[in-house]
Order: structure tokens, then C-alpha cells, then sequence
């Protein structure tokens, strides 16, 4: 077991590398960083000076290294827009993203679950082709458009919710439904064929023999051993949500990261769009990380070995 | 002493695209307090399904009938009466004990279960009858096993906590079906004299369900022969080895190899022919399209003979000739 | 010959005569997802490439005096402009139908890249195993890390946004899928004895990948595939959407949406035709995706 999480994170510091390359390499490929750095109208000496001083004239290889060095140790530089450090910039709006993430996924586990449970359990039925149909209409429902239509019905028509902001707890609401409802359909979906595959399990007849009443043998028996496969799927779904919540910040104007990515595209403020790009991706190599370790302390087998 | 389970004209039907497949159709049988019914056909006959129908663990598809389907005075058809019989008064291990298992659960928790549901208690004294069911069932250091989990056990020690886990709730009818099919040589012995072990040790009911006549004349107190859904000759061990009277059951005893009697490189006794469709209604007798003496009466309704407990379905009252020159 | 138990299985009657052709053709008849799902997509299709003949009206052409003109069936509609027309006068469904063109065109190029560089990972993780199996799950789970539209979106930011820059952004981005399904199948196939019995023939690497493996991972790619595409266009619709895919004047939907946004208290039809337009086509590919899946493996696991 302790082999195995080693392993598990040397892969992710690996990929954790992997990223940061990349990451560099998207403030390089835009172009002229001095000149963007130097702003518009700068001189050509104003330019040479922000080369020297920034190394931008030193290998590229060293210059990478000089800006890991320097991500590790929280500076992620200066935001060209907003002219404050990147990193008090991410840490005053990575509050509002995390709430949304909990919020919808909260949101989305309540809504698949149970739906999947029920699909699994009367598969085959009328109620596991409404779950199945409701599931191909989430799926097919785009984020934005979704969005809008809430908007337009809870904030304009109705006048019950905010349409934009993240003032109070009801500027999220609508976020996180329209989040929330674009993340149910995979979870159902993979619940639902956990469930099917686990209830076709001979455990499951031992059990229903030994007279347990159906609701605990679906819920004990069956749903412990679908988790285990599900927990890992659900993570890799969770760059469903890190993605959908750049859309949906943007449109409604919610402060947190991808709304910040999303300005900072606008502004071409690039150190900005870097860190956030490098901290998400991040945040789902934990994500990942961790659900790898908790499928194994779940897996008996494995949890033994 | 009456019976202690009492099934007439049990039927299981399940739909198909191409019709209704008759799984089971029309048992009558009783099992007596205390002894072995052996079930004995091939696989598809339906004995399973008769199994999984007496449990009411049928799949959704199947749909069970029977006129009558009494446990010690219970009507099982009774779903709410019935759930406090399964798994209390009335067991069942199965064929696969690699599977059979929850794998997420250690073994503890896996044989206090039904106790807890069905006798209540406390957790303590649950475990303290789940280590006195394993020293039973002959598994060393029981009290340390609770806390394992099923993979590291082996097949045969996984059989034996499943026997264990049936007998936690001290039910009076155990049913085993094909409970020593997926084990070794070695282990299946050891398996078969447990069984026959416990049941004298605690005088409860077994329905031994196999296809292995070679089993039966081990344990049996009674025997049945099923075909194609049907039941075809019942009687005690000794009458149908003995004296068997339906060309099926002859058919089958041909064909059990006998160490000493069945000379090396002999070829062994096969049926020749196919059975037949169970979708939809057999006229007649069932076994026919196989039968060496079939004829022209067996395309009618065939009728069930017998006396003293030993009955068979056959248009021949009298002892069938010996068959050894037509099966090979 | 010596069988210690009698044996004879029964026999599942009239399976047994059937040739496979007709059997396929009669499970996609009995698959209803399939048929509705795949209608609809072949008429969207049908619609895209004949766009020319079918929109009434040129899609570019403004008239600022016909603005916003509600759909027929509102007040104030004419048959004139059956949809209506937008903030600049255009002809809405002429909008509509070319729009249909541009959310096609970059589903399908865009998963034909993403196809063809999965399933070449995949090909050479699975068959070859070992180091270049490692290399190929390495980049999988790199390329799963990345947050895929906020790096499409600065992508798009830094090179500026077309529709061929957006089929090269999702097509580069898709491919993960292809090469985990596909690596893990054709590992499976590569240890079966006809890939064996084919490199004992001497058969070439290139040979038994090309014309043993791939065939036999067909219908797998198709089912993918269709997913991926419904997922490419939704894809370009929120980057549209954003401001960061094609550009306008091109007339794709989730750009109509876009546009119509600062409409949509007065004239909400603007947000909703083009909104609905991506939502039935994405279902309908969904749809005959699902119908596929289930055509391909009956009990239903995918």
C-alpha cells in the first residue's frame, strides 16, 4: 500500500512538472513578453532594461527554472492588468470557485445518485428510461444556454435571484444549478453502470438469501462495491467541472478563478492566465491523486497487499 | 410427522422474445424434517431454477406459481411471511464460492448479518455464534477470521463460511445448490462429509441440488430426477439405485463411472439425442425424442406411477428391461 | 467420448440459421434511439451541405431597417423571415441553417484529428506495452490535467480565433479518450492467438496494427467518436459563446447566442432558436450514440 501511493506520487509530480512546462511555455509562445511587460508605448531602452532585469536574456531552459523556483515559493509575478502579485490575486478569488465547485457538486451528487441507483435497480423499466432521457437532455443542454434561460426566468421574470455577482449566498445559486445540473449526467451515468455491474454480483443474491431486507442489499452491498470504480471516474469528471466553471463564472460574472482567466484573456494579461491554468490543472492532479488513494483504502484487496 | 416442506405443482415461467420458456413445470415434492432430498438432473433441467424459486430469489424476468408452497405451517407465497423464513428458518449456499462473497466486507460482518437481522441481539453476541459456527464448520482460529476479508481466503475455506454464515440463524432447511461443483477433487470430499456431518450433528433438512449422480449415493436420504423441468422418477436412495424404474434415471446410473467395476478405456455411457424446447407446452412425455423405448403412448399424456414413496412418470408400470445394450 | 456427465444444452431455437447481415439490419431496426437519434442527425447533415439551396435569404446581408423582426408566429412576424431576424436585419433561419454547417464541419474535423492522434497512442500503448505503453499514459494523464477550455481558450486567445484554429485547438485537446479506450483494447486484442499466429507469419507491425487490430476496434472508435463529436460542438458553441472561437460575421450558434445576449430581455427567441438548434443537435447525436453502444454490446455495460 505505502509502494503504491509512492509510486501514485512520483506520477503526479511528474505530470505536476509536465504542466508547469506548458504553463511556461504559454507566457512564452504569445510573443514579445518584454514588450507586453513594458506596456504599450514603451521605449526601445525601456524594453532592453526589462529584459535585463526580468533575465528574459538568459537560456530558455534557465529562465524556466528561475520561474519555478520562484512558483514554489509563491510568486507567481505581477498581473499586468490589475499591477498586483498573481498569487494575492488567485488567493482573493479562489474562495468564491471553491464554494461553486462544493455548492454544485453537492448539487449534482444528490441529483445522481439517487437517480442512478434507481436506474440501475429498475433497469430496463420506464423509470430507468426516464433517468436515461433526463441524462441525454442534461448532456445535450449547452452550460450557456442553460444559463441564460435561468437568467431570464429567475432573475428577470421572477426577480427571486441575482443574475450577476458573488455578493451574497444567492449569486451562487444559479451557478451552481446550471454547474451542477452540466456535471449530473456523467455521474448518473457512471453510478448507474457501477450499480448494474455490482448488483449482478452472486454477493448480491447471498445476501437477498440471507433475508436482508432489498433496500440494504442495494444500498450496503451493492452501492459500497459500485463506489469503488465510481470514485475514480467521478475525479476524472472533475475536469468536467474545473472547465464548465470558467463558462459559467464568465457569464454570470461570479469573481472567482475562471472568471479571472477569463478577464485575463481579455486584458492579454498572461501571467494571470498562466497561474490560473497552472493551478487548475494542479488542483485535478491532487484530485486525482487522492481519489487513486482512497479507491485503495476502499479495495480491500488492494488496501491489504 | 408432517412435512416440513410441502411444494405442489410448482411452476416457474420466463418471457422470452420467442415465448414463454416453462422452467420449471409442475413439481410436487416434500422434504421431511431432518433428511436429504438430493435433486438430480442435467444442467438447464430446471433444479436451480426450483432452488432460486423456494427462495424467492427468482430474476425479475421469471414469474413463480404453485398451488401450494409450505414451510413448517408457513405459506411462502406469502412475500411478507416468506421474507421472515429466508434467511432464517430456511438457508441456501451456492455453487461459486469465489463470488458469493461480498468483497468489501470482512467475514464478520458478512456472517453476522443475517443473525442480527433475524434473531436481533446484540453485536457481541453475534460474533460470539459466528466463532462457534466456524469452529463448526472446522475453520482453525475462528476469532481472528471475522476480521478477514474473503480474498484471502481459499475456495474451500470460503465454502465453509458460506455453510457457516446458513447455519448462524440455526435454520431446519438448508439448500445447497451444486455446493462442491466449483472446488477440487480434495476439497469437494471434504466439503460433501461436512455437510453430511452437520446434518446428523443437527438433524436439519437438506435439498442437495447436483448434477453429479456420483454425489448423491453418498448423501441422500431421498432422491429426485428432474428433465426438462419436470420431475421424473422420485424415491428413496436405495430404490432408485437399486431398482430404477424411468429409462432416464437408468440412463443416467449407466453413466457414473464406477472405480474398480469400469474397466479403463471403456467408453462411458452417454444419451444420445437433444432436449426438448422448454418454450412453450411438451406433450407427453419429456423425455421421448431421448428415450430408447419410446413410443406411439408416449406422445400422449403420460401417467406418474408408483407406491411407497418411490414414484415415476412412464407409460411402463413394470420395470424397464435393461437398457446396456442401447445406450453406449 | 468419455463424458462422465450426459450433456446436451438446450437449444436456442431460430438463432442458429440467421445470416449475421441480416441480423445486424434487424437489430437497428429494433434499436428506436438509433433510428430517431441517427434521423435527425442525417437531416442536420442534409440541411448543412444544401445549405445554398435551402436558406432563403443570404446570411450576411444586414438591413438595419428590419431589425429584430420576431419569428411568424409572434406578433408583428411575416413569412418574409420565418425565425426572424437578428440585431443587424439578417435573415435568422439563413443564420440558422449555415450555422448548421459550422457546428458539423468542426465536430467532424476536429474529432478526426482528435481520432487519429488518440487512436495512434493508443495503437502503440496497448500493442507495444512496456516503455512506450508508459509514455503513452504519461501524456494521457498530462493532457487530462488540463483544464480543456480555459486552454483553449488562451490558445485561441494568443493565436486569435477562426474556425481552423478551433478545429486545431479541440482536435489537439480530444484525443484522450480514444487513446485510454483504444489502448486498452487493442492490449487485450495484441496477446490473442490470430495476432500471434500473424507474427509468426512474419506479418509485418505496420500489417497486423493496420488490418488485425484496428479492424476489430472499429466499432468501439465509432461509438467515440460520436460522443466526442457531440462534445466537439458544444465545445466550439462555448467558445463561440465567449467571444474566443469564430469570429463573427460567421454564422455559428453558440456566436448567435452570444450576440442575441444583450437582446434577450425584449427578444428572448433570439438566445432561444439557436440554443434549442445546438440542444437537438448534440441529443440527437447522443441519442444515436447511445443506440450504437447498445447495438454493439446488448447487455447494456458499454
Amino acid at each position: 500500500m505505502l509502494i503504491y501511493i509512492l509510486k501514485r506520487l512520483g506520477l503526479a509530480v511528474l505530470v505536476a512538472l509536465c504542466v508547469s512546462v506548458l504553463a511556461f511555455a504559454l507566457l512564452r509562445v504569445q510573443g514579445n513578453a518584454a514588450s507586453a511587460l513594458a506596456g504599450e508605448g514603451a521605449s526601445a531602452e525601456d524594453i532592453a532594461i526589462i529584459i535585463r532585469t526580468h533575465g528574459l536574456d538568459r537560456p530558455v531552459v534557465v529562465q524556466y527554472l528561475t520561474w519555478l523556483a520562484n512558483v514554489l515559493q509563491g510568486d507567481l509575478g505581477t498581473s499586468y492588468f490589475f499591477k498586483r502579485p498573481v498569487a494575492e490575486l488567485i488567493v482573493s478569488k479562489i474562495g468564491n470557485t471553491v464554494i461553486l465547485a462544493i455548492m454544485s457538486l453537492a448539487i449534482a451528487l444528490t441529483l445522481a445518485v439517487p437517480l442512478g441507483v434507481l436506474a440501475a435497480v429498475y433497469s430496463g423499466s420506464w423509470i430507468d428510461r426516464i433517468c436515461s432521457g433526463i441524462s441525454l437532455l442534461g448532456q445535450a443542454l449547452p452550460s450557456f444556454f442553460l444559463a441564460l434561460c435561468l437568467v431570464m426566468l429567475f432573475a428577470i421574470h421572477l426577480r427571486l435571484l441575482p443574475a450577476s455577482g458573488a455578493q451574497t449566498w444567492q449569486h451562487f445559486i444559479l451557478p451552481a444549478v446550471t454547474l451542477g445540473y452540466y456535471i449530473t449526467p456523467p455521474f448518473m451515468r457512471l453510478v448507474r453502470a457501477g450499480m448494474i455491474d455490482a448488483l449482478s454480483n452472486d454477493y448480491v443474491r447471498t445476501a437477498r438469501a440471507k433475508g436482508i431486507p432489498s433496500h440494504k442489499v442495494v444500498l450496503k452491498h451493492a452501492l459500497r462495491n459500485a463506489l469503488v470504480p465510481v470514485v475514480g471516474l467521478v475525479t476524472v469528471q472533475l475536469g468536467l467541472l474545473i472547465g464548465g466553471s470558467v463558462v459559467i463564472e464568465s457569464i454570470f460574472a461570479l469573481d472567482g478563478l475562471g472568471y479571472l482567466a477569463y478577464q485575463s484573456i481579455g486584458y492579454r494579461d498572461f501571467p494571470v492566465l498562466q497561474a490560473v491554468v497552472l493551478l487548475l490543472s494542479l488542483v485535478y492532479v491532487v484530485l486525482t491523486l487522492l481519489s487513486d488513494v482512497v479507491n485503495a483504502w476502499l479495495d480491500p484487496r488492494l488496501r491489504v497487499s | 410427522m408432517g412435512a416440513l416442506l410441502t411444494v405442489d405443482d410448482l411452476r416457474v415461467d420466463i418471457a422470452t422474445p420467442r415465448g414463454t420458456l416453462r422452467a420449471v413445470r409442475g413439481l410436487t415434492f416434500s422434504v421431511n424434517a431432518g433428511e436429504t432430498l438430493c435433486i438430480v438432473g442435467e444442467s438447464g433441467c430446471g433444479k436451480s431454477m426450483t432452488s432460486l424459486a423456494l427462495m424467492d430469489l427468482l430474476p425479475r424476468v421469471a414469474k413463480r406459481s404453485a398451488a401450494t408452497l409450505n414451510f413448517a405451517d408457513t405459506d411462502l407465497s406469502d412475500r411478507r411471511k416468506a421474507r421472515r423464513i429466508r434467511g432464517n428458518q430456511m438457508a441456501m449456499i451456492f455453487q461459486e464460492p469465489m463470488t458469493a462473497l461480498n468483497p468489501a466486507f470482512p467475514i464478520g460482518d458478512q456472517l453476522t448479518e443475517a443473525y442480527l437481522h433475524h434473531k436481533g441481539g446484540s453485536r457481541a453476541a453475534a460474533r460470539a455464534r459466528a466463532v462457534e459456527m466456524l469452529d463448526l464448520v472446522g475453520i482453525g482460529s475462528p476469532a481472528e477470521r471475522l476480521g478477514q476479508y474473503p480474498h484471502q481466503l481459499s475456495g474451500g475455506l470460503r465454502q465453509r463460511v458460506m455453510i457457516a454464515m446458513a447455519l448462524m440463524t440455526d435454520p431446519k432447511l438448508l439448500i445447497a445448490d451444486e455446493p462442491t461443483t466449483a472446488l477440487d477433487v480434495t476439497i469437494q470430499a471434504q466439503i460433501l462429509r461436512l455437510l453430511r456431518d452437520l446434518q446428523q450433528k443437527l438433524g436439519i433438512a437438506v435439498i442437495f441440488i447436483t448434477h453429479d449422480l456420483g454425489l448423491v449415493s453418498r448423501i441422500a436420504d431421498r432422491v429426485m430426477v428432474m428433465y426438462a423441468g419436470a420431475m421424473v422418477e422420485e424415491g428413496t436412495a436405495a430404490q432408485i439405485f437399486g431398482a430404477p424404474r424411468h429409462p432416464y434415471t437408468q440412463a443416467l446410473i449407466e453413466c457414473i463411472p464406477q472405480p474398480g467395476r469400469t474397466a479403463r478405456g471403456t467408453p462411458l455411457g452417454t444419451i444420445p439425442g437433444v432436449v426438448p424446447s422448454l418454450v412453450g407446452q411438451i406433450e407427453g412425455c419429456v423425455f421421448r425424442s431421448r428415450c430408447p423405448l419410446a413410443r406411439r403412448e408416449c406422445e400422449s399424456h403420460v401417467p406418474t406411477r408408483g407406491a411407497e414413496g418411490h414414484r415415476w412418470v412412464c407409460v411402463d408400470d413394470a420395470p424397464a428391461p435393461a437398457l446396456e445394450g442401447t445406450t453406449r | 467420448m468419455t463424458d462422465t456427465t450426459p450433456t446436451a444444452s438446450i437449444p436456442t431455437p431460430g438463432a442458429s440459421m440467421k445470416s449475421p447481415s441480416r441480423l445486424s439490419l434487424r437489430r437497428i431496426a429494433e434499436q428506436p434511439s438509433l433510428l430517431v437519434g441517427g434521423g435527425i442527425v442525417v437531416l442536420m447533415i442534409l440541411i448543412a451541405i444544401f445549405a445554398p439551396l435551402l436558406a432563403p435569404h443570404d446570411p450576411f446581408v444586414q438591413n438595419i431597417a428590419a431589425r429584430t423582426v420576431p419569428p411568424v408566429w409572434y406578433d408583428g412576424g411575416s413569412w418574409e423571415h420565418i425565425l426572424g431576424t437578428d440585431q443587424l436585419g439578417r435573415d435568422y433561419l439563413s443564420r440558422l441553417i449555415y450555422g448548421a454547417r459550422i457546428s458539423l464541419f468542426i465536430g467532424f474535423a476536429a474529432v478526426a484529428i482528435a481520432g487519429v492522434i488518440g487512436t495512434t497512442l493508443g495503437l502503440l500503448g496497448g500493442y507495444f506495452g512496456g516503455r512506450v505503453d508508459m509514455v503513452v499514459t504519461f501524456l494521457t494523464t498530462v493532457r487530462l490535467s488540463l483544464p480543456i477550455i480555459l486552454v483553449a481558450l488562451a490558445i485561441v486567445a494568443i493565436f486569435g480565433g477562426s474556425v481552423t484554429i478551433v478545429v486545431i485547438v479541440l482536435g489537439l485537446l480530444k484525443w484522450d479518450r480514444f487513446a485510454v479506450v483504444v489502448r486498452a483494447t487493442a492490449a487485450q486484442i495484441s496477446r490473442l492467438d490470430y495476432i500471434n499466429s500473424a507474427k509468426a507469419a512474419g506479418a509485418s507491425t505496420f500489417y497486423i496494427l493496420t488490418r488485425e487490430v484496428l479492424p476489430n476496434l472499429a466499432p468501439q472508435l465509432i461509438v467515440i467518436a460520436t460522443i466526442e463529436i457531440a462534445s466537439a460542438i458544444l465545445m466550439e458553441a462555448a467558445l463561440s459563446f465567449l467571444g474566443l472561437g469564430v469570429q463573427p460575421p460567421t454564422p455559428s450558434w453558440g456566436l448567435m447566442i452570444s450576440e442575441a445576449k444583450n437582446y434577450m430581455f425584449f427578444s428572448f427567441w433570439l438566445i432561444a432558436i439557436p440554443g434549442t438548434a445546438l440542444a437537438l443537435l448534440v441529443f440527437a447525436i447522443n441519442l444515436a450514440g447511445d443506440g450504437l453502444r447498445d447495438l454493439i454490446s446488448p447487455d447494456g455495460r458499454g
